[in-house]
């Protein structure tokens, strides 16, 4: 058996890994462009500003590839052929398969904008060529744009602002991270952003984008803004260009559609794990899971599947964390988002009546902030802001339907914080208003 | 949490670049000078000489004499050594908490360093000194002050001390360990791991990671420590055999090969002249016999850094800014509690870490593996 694993980083190799760790005799390849070695795409902004190198960012010692017998292949993918079961590589030769994993993750959503692509100026913050595309362009001095309120778009403002570059945080939305922060939560945060000096616009949708003199203007509503580049962080895509016209079937999103078990709906023996992936979430809805962790479950899921069991991937509840410049971020449960209210986060029956309450409070002149939420009279949703707390608490809790008394009389079991720090405590300013 | 980024990889003193050598060169000069450069007058003499003019006296006890020409010159080179390791502990403190000083844990636990030194580690001894009392460096313990119990110290310690040093060496200090983690003594009170904290906090992300390293600390640093304890029996052998005995020769001569390689060229001239190319804490790694002891009782005790689960996102830094050389990332991605003999505490991996993976703890409740259970929640 020949295991071809398409992307090396933490799909893949923990794919690679689970098939491994199963099969001790199978060949097992994989293949990837970007590095030799797994590395943390989500570390990129620490290389980036000289916190660590990209080998401080490699999560598995440089010898896995051989104590685990994986043969390396360091190539561009540019075509399946399901039928003959073989990759194209950009050097020219093929490599057949038995069977697939397509863990090639995502790449950084293009801007609409027509022409901006053809000349040099455009830039992500995705890949390791991204790194290397911004990491030559950003001269301290200059000014740029961040297109793109969300997690990638500020942890790039970040790092650009360290190097010594005028940023302008552009983001389209009302206020910033709209699907996971409410509009208090985020002007903290947006303060917090402006206060480093940073030109944070919320509600600024950019009309298009012209090459002037050297400049790139970004036109808005009522003002143009020349900067030196743009960043696009309007979210990511699946990597999945090459697979068009193959045969294997790809959602309008150009996701790989996968079965319960990870497998390809149209093409047997091919499997897709991580951002690439078309999945099925809690909600019941099918989109893809653009995060780390989940890519990690997916890879080892779609190993068992490759090997022949009989594997039903279904993700647990949503928590996840983040950082804002200096502002850590934790949320675990369900916290519904008002700015696009229940967009993909089908609760209950449709049309279901509940009572939905929202306990509030920031800590005053702080940017710490703790939001609770209640579904009839039971716990089902946290953000926190400035803090560190333990995620599986809150799920503990929310399995065991507490009511909000309880949960804000036992929040300290729940912090993660280092020593000495202040414990968590009501604050008279509190509120508790009705809806989500 | 760590407040905005570390352009460490930018900075060449940082990074092993030809600044880092220099930097190195100086250090390394300094301790050999310091270690086998010549001793000035004897305290005893300089006093007698000096007794009537209060001025001299007092230059004196600070390090200092005033030549016969009137120029000022370098007498006792040890207070000058501690009143430079004290200004080095302090400057390095403040750039330390300039990066770091958002965190309460990492304000605490350097003001407690810095003022150990500056009180328990130059002041007291001075005043001391002035006083005609013998001086004592009161917060280091055997076996990290190895010649604790050498008779040149014993032959004039009062009880009290004999007390305090006995008493701390031997159950204080392990009971602290046992409650608290090894982290009592190496991050908030031991003066070179004060120095490492503060005046190194620029290279301690040069540890090596490898599990190599890791394989070679195990058996360096056990066997100095069954070195200095095979020295403490040697001591103890040699006060009690009779005169002219064969023993006494072999202490002598054991005593004066651990204080040379141990005492002045490992702890000394290595462990502080690597900093800037094989990172801060080389010394507390391969070679400190107090660390040996103080991990041993860690292992069995109740501090632990505990793994927030599945939330790492694997990014490096907490390995990175190891000091210790801990892959602190592979127990995080692995779930697994972090329970290591070597882990001095720092909180540094904590504190870099930007999802609040990691939390130093000493709770007895939870042990490894009790945040397992897979929370499915439905609404
Ligand atoms: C800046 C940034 C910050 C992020 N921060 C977070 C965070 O804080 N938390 C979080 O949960 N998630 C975060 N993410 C998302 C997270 O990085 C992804 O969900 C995760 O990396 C997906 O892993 P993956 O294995 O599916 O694919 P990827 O990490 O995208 O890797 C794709 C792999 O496929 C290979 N590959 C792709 N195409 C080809 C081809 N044609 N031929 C050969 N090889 C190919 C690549 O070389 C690579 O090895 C962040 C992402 C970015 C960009
Ligand atoms: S390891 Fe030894 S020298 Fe280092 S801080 Fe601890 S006791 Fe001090
Ligand atoms: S594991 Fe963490 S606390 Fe322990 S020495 Fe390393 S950085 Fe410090
Ligand atoms: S524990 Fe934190 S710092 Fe360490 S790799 Fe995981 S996310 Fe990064």
């Amino acid at each position: 058996m020949h295991f071809v694993v398409v992307g090396n980083s933490i799909a893949g190799i923990e794919a690679a890994i689970a098939l491994r760790n199963r099969d001790a005799h199978a060949k097992i390849t994989v293949v990837s462009y970007e590095h030799d070695h797994p590395f943390a795409r989500v570390a990129l902004m620490y290389i980036f500003c000289g916190q660590m190198r990209l080998q401080d960012t490699e999560f598995y010692d440089r010898e896995l590839y051989a104590r685990m017998r994986f043969e390396r292949v360091r190539d561009l993918v540019t075509g399946v052929d399901p039928v003959a079961k073989r990759l194209s590589l950009k050097s020219g030769s093929y490599l057949h398969y038995d069977r697939l994993l397509l863990a090639v993750g995502s790449v950084g959503r293009r801007l609409p904008w027509p022409g901006a692509y053809d000349q040099p100026g455009m830039h992500h913050f995705v890949t390791l060529p991204d790194l290397e595309g911004v990491n030559a362009m950003a001269k301290p001095g200059m000014t740029c744009a961040v297109v793109g309120g969300g997690l990638i778009g500020v942890e790039s403002a970040e790092v650009l602002h360290l190097r010594g570059l005028k940023v302008h945080f552009l983001i389209r939305e009302p206020w910033y991270f709209p699907v996971a922060l409410d509009n208090a939560e985020a002007e903290v945060v947006a303060a917090h952003i402006r206060h480093h000096g940073l030109d944070c616009r919320t509600a600024t949708p950019i009309d298009g984008m012209e090459r002037k003199g050297g400049k790139m203007v970004l036109k808005m509503p009522d003002e143009e803004l020349p900067v030196d580049f743009v960043v696009g962080a309007i979210g990511v895509v699946p990597n999945t260009k090459f697979l068009e016209g193959s045969g294997i079937a790809l959602t309008p999103g150009g996701a790989i559609d996968t079965a319960d078990n990870l497998e390809s709906v149209s093409t047997p023996d091919v499997f897709a794990a991580g951002d690439c992936a078309n999945v099925t979430w809690p909600d019941g809805s099918r989109r893809p899971e653009q995060i780390w962790y989940t890519s990690r479950d997916q890879g080892r899921a779609a190993a068992r599947a490759m090997l022949g069991d009989d594997v039903k991937y279904r993700r647990g509840t949503w928590y996840n964390s983040a950082k804002f410049f200096d502002i850590e971020y934790t949320t675990a449960g369900f916290i519904p988002f008002a700015a696009k209210p229940h967009k993909h986060q089908g609760v209950g029956a449709p049309g279901e009546e509940a009572h939905w309450q929202t306990w509030y409070q920031q800590v005053p002149g702080q940017a710490i902030t703790q939001r609770i939420v209640c579904k009839d009279g039971r716990f089902v949703g946290f953000n926190g802001l400035g803090t560190r707390w333990d995620h599986q608490v809150f799920m503990r809790w929310i399995h065991e339907r507490r009511a909000l008394d309880w949960v804000l009389a036992h929040m300290n079991e729940a912090r993660f914080d280092e020593e000495f720090v202040e414990p968590f405590r009501v604050l008279p300013s509190a509120t508790l208003v009705d809806g989500a | 949490m760590q407040a905005g980024l570390l352009d460490t990889h930018h900075n060449a003193v940082s990074t092993r670049r030809s600044p880092a050598w220099v930097v190195t060169g100086l250090l390394v000069a300094f301790y050999l000078l310091l270690y086998f450069g010549k001793e000035d007058y004897n305290a005893t003499d300089a006093a007698v000489r000096y007794a009537r003019d209060p001025l001299n006296l007092m230059l004196v006890k600070l390090g200092w004499k005033l030549n016969d020409n009137g120029s000022l010159w370098v007498f006792n080179k040890w207070y000058l050594y501690a009143g430079l390791y004290t200004l080095g502990m302090a400057v390095g403190g403040y750039f330390m908490l300039r990066k770091h000083g958002n965190s309460t844990y990492h304000r605490y636990r350097t003001y407690s360093l810095v003022a150990v030194q500056a009180v328990l580690g130059l002041m007291l001894p001075l005043v001391l000194d002035f006083l005609g009392r013998p001086a004592w460096y009161f917060s280091y313990f055997f076996p990290l002050k190895y010649d604790l119990f050498f008779p040149y110290n014993m032959d004039h310690m009062q009880p009290t001390v004999m007390a305090w040093f006995i008493v701390m060496s031997f159950v204080g200090l392990p009971l602290l360990v046992y409650f608290k983690g090894k982290r009592v003594y190496c991050s908030w009170i031991c003066g070179c791991g004060g120095l490492a904290e503060t005046f190194g906090d620029p290279w301690r992300h040069l540890s090596d990671k490898s599990s190599r390293a890791w394989r070679i600390e195990q058996v360096s640093i056990h066997s100095v420590l069954f070195a200095a304890f095979a020295m403490l029996g040697l001591v103890i052998a040699d006060g009690l055999a009779p005169e002219g005995h064969a023993i006494h020769n072999f202490a002598n001569s054991y005593k004066g090969m651990y204080s040379l390689a141990i005492g002045s060229i490992f702890s000394g001239v290595l462990g502080t002249g690597l900093y800037p190319v094989g990172g801060t804490r080389v010394w507390c790694r391969f070679g400190c016999p107090m660390a040996a002891m103080l991990g041993l009782i860690q292992k069995f005790g109740r501090f632990r850094i505990a793994v927030k689960k599945d939330m790492c996102i694997s990014c490096g830094n907490c390995s990175t800014y190891c000091e210790m050389g801990i892959d602190v990332r592979s127990y995080a991605m692995q779930n697994r509690d972090i329970k290591r003999a070597s882990c001095v505490g720092c909180g540094m991996c904590a504190h870099v870490c930007p999802r609040g993976v990691l939390q130093l703890v000493t709770r007895r409740d939870a042990g490894p593996g009790q945040h397992t259970q897979e929370w499915t929640v439905d609404l």
